[in-house]
């Protein structure tokens, strides 16, 4: 057994007492915190995967902000399950093994766990391996792509190339496939920088992102499924503004003179005033950087509300809205996703389809796609950051009442 | 060996014995401040040691200063964390355990 399965063990059957825990516990306060574990657990799952934008997104959604909605949320309800009448309800069971059952049942198909012969590593990694997933479609102004690139073969260990059948679903391909022996998913092609290679130069490829982002995930995330991402950011956004319309109630007299509730506590208010400016800066860094490492305005638009929202629990509510106003948070809401869609239409404006990034810089269309995805991000970082501080603020305002 | 491993070896293994006696005492300590106490410790002293010693083994400049950032951070809010649940506890009303209270026994 190697250490990657010991430690993927490990984790996993942490993960399973940790989400039995959560049911299990009654104190609703100890279940919260379970929750942030069962993420935590989760996340390093995740690491072990080398997934990193998903660990990211994980440790500071699901660690992070759910973890503190939760306990926000803990106040209103408070601190105690009620004792269930019956203990067994048999419907429910019989329900959920079915369902478990059925989801097991579908993971037969699956491909084995780091199979090297998976579908996804026949159709979709040799093409980013290559950088080449924007040049499947062939639009004007995106460069071409590279001379002798085809997605469906692969290089054996020994430099030998040979074809993937063209069939994704042909199993028995998969069960004999010579990736497991001898294979390597190594693109036909050599990268492009290499060819412009000069001795004793640092690798410089045409334009600065080889015709393409280097962070493939966010390439994915941005570009090749621009419309999941977009509409994704609309349902934060539609959340934010049902929560409005439920929950927020028409101001009374002096909603706001309560004054800070941790605002005598000297260390905290320190701690808090150094950290904040690192927070918004790391939060900006990892919105930035996105197309580049881990990273995007999820998990990005996350700690910069965690920023806020820390700075809410120390010196009071008061404080935050003079800063942020709800009426500004209210308008930035919707300003993300007119940001995300008005890049799209820029595209559109100078020629292109729908969120096709090259068209921003047509002399360089590594480049241009940068541009728009580092604003797609942006717009994605600010309806996130946002909904989450709207979030926090509904609950701490009932809970002020 | 060279030094640099030398020097990791010795301060992840430190940083180890730390982690190790901190959750071993957050599971024997007799009462909630002493527990947080060895928690405590978990969460600065070994994280700074781990971090420290990854620095040594680390090739790039970037992310040697990423590592001493991070350990940076993580030493100034994680004791942060540990006095604010400390007081929290504190303003609540929870007694610390003394001897005397429970007759010389945990």
């Amino acid at each position: 057994m190697n250490a990657v399965v010991l430690i993927d063990t490990l984790l996993l059957l942490l993960v399973t007492v940790s989400a039995i825990a959560i049911i299990e516990v009654r104190s609703l306060y100890s279940s919260a915190m379970l929750t942030g574990v069962y993420s935590l657990l989760m996340a390093l799952v995740w690491v072990n995967m080398h997934s990193m934008d998903v660990a990211f997104t994980e440790a500071a959604v699901g660690g992070g902000i759910s973890t503190i909605l939760l306990i926000g949320t803990l106040v209103h309800v408070g601190r105690e399950e009620k004792p269930l009448k019956k203990r067994l309800h048999v419907p429910a069971l019989i329900f959920t093994a079915l369902t478990g059952a059925a989801l097991i049942y579908g993971t037969l198909d699956m491909p084995r766990f780091g199979d090297p012969a998976a579908p996804i590593h026949h159709y979709r990694v040799p093409e980013m391996l290559a950088q080449t997933v924007g040049f499947v479609n062939k639009t004007p102004g995106k460069q071409p792509a590279p001379e002798g690139f085809d997605a469906q073969q692969y290089r054996t260990f020994d430099g030998r190339v040979k074809d993937i059948p063209a069939d994704p679903t042909d199993t028995a391909w998969r069960e004999n496939s010579p990736l497991r022996t001898e294979g390597l998913l190594i693109p036909t092609v050599p990268y492009q920088h290499d060819a412009h290679a000069e001795p004793g130069h640092h690798l410089h490829p045409p334009d600065d992102f080889n015709g393409h982002v280097p962070n493939s995930v966010t390439s994915l995330l941005a570009a090749y499924r621009g419309y999941d991402t977009m509409f994704e950011t609309t349902v934060i956004f539609t959340a934010g503004v049902s929560l409005i319309l439920l929950l927020r109630r028409p101001r009374r007299e002096g909603y706001l003179q309560k004054g800070a509730p941790l605002g005598d506590q000297v260390i905290l208010r320190v701690v808090t005033k150094m950290s904040i400016p690192f927070i918004l800066i790391f939060g900006f860094y990892v919105i930035t950087h996105g197309e580049l490492g881990p990273g995007g305005g999820f998990q990005g638009g996350v700690i910069l509300a965690t920023a806020f929202i820390l700075y809410a629990l120390i010196f009071g509510r008061p404080a935050l809205y003079r800063i942020v106003p709800p009426p500004v948070s209210d308008v930035l809401t919707g300003v993300g996703v007119l940001v995300y869609s008005g890049t799209g239409a820029a595209c559109m404006l100078l020629g292109g389809k729908f969120l096709d990034y090259a068209f921003l810089n047509t002399a360089s269309p590594g480049d241009g796609e940068a541009l728009g995805m580092t604003l797609v991000e942006y717009g994605v970082g600010i309806t996130v950051s946002m909904v989450m501080l709207t979030i926090f603020n509904q609950l701490a305002e009932e809970q002020s009442k | 060996m060279h030094w640099n491993e030398i020097v990791t070896t010795v301060l992840l293994s430190l940083g180890c014995v730390i982690s190790f006696s901190g959750s071993y005492g957050v599971i024997k300590l007799p009462d909630f401040y002493a527990r947080l106490h060895a928690a405590g410790k978990t969460d600065s002293l070994a994280q700074l040691l781990i971090f420290l010693g990854l620095v040594f083994v680390t090739p790039d400049l970037l992310t040697q200063i990423k590592l001493l950032l991070v350990a940076m951070v993580l030493l100034i809010t994680a004791p942060t964390a540990t006095h604010a649940i400390t007081k929290a506890a504190h303003l609540d009303g929870l007694r610390p355990w003394t001897k005397s209270e429970r007759g010389g026994r945990p």
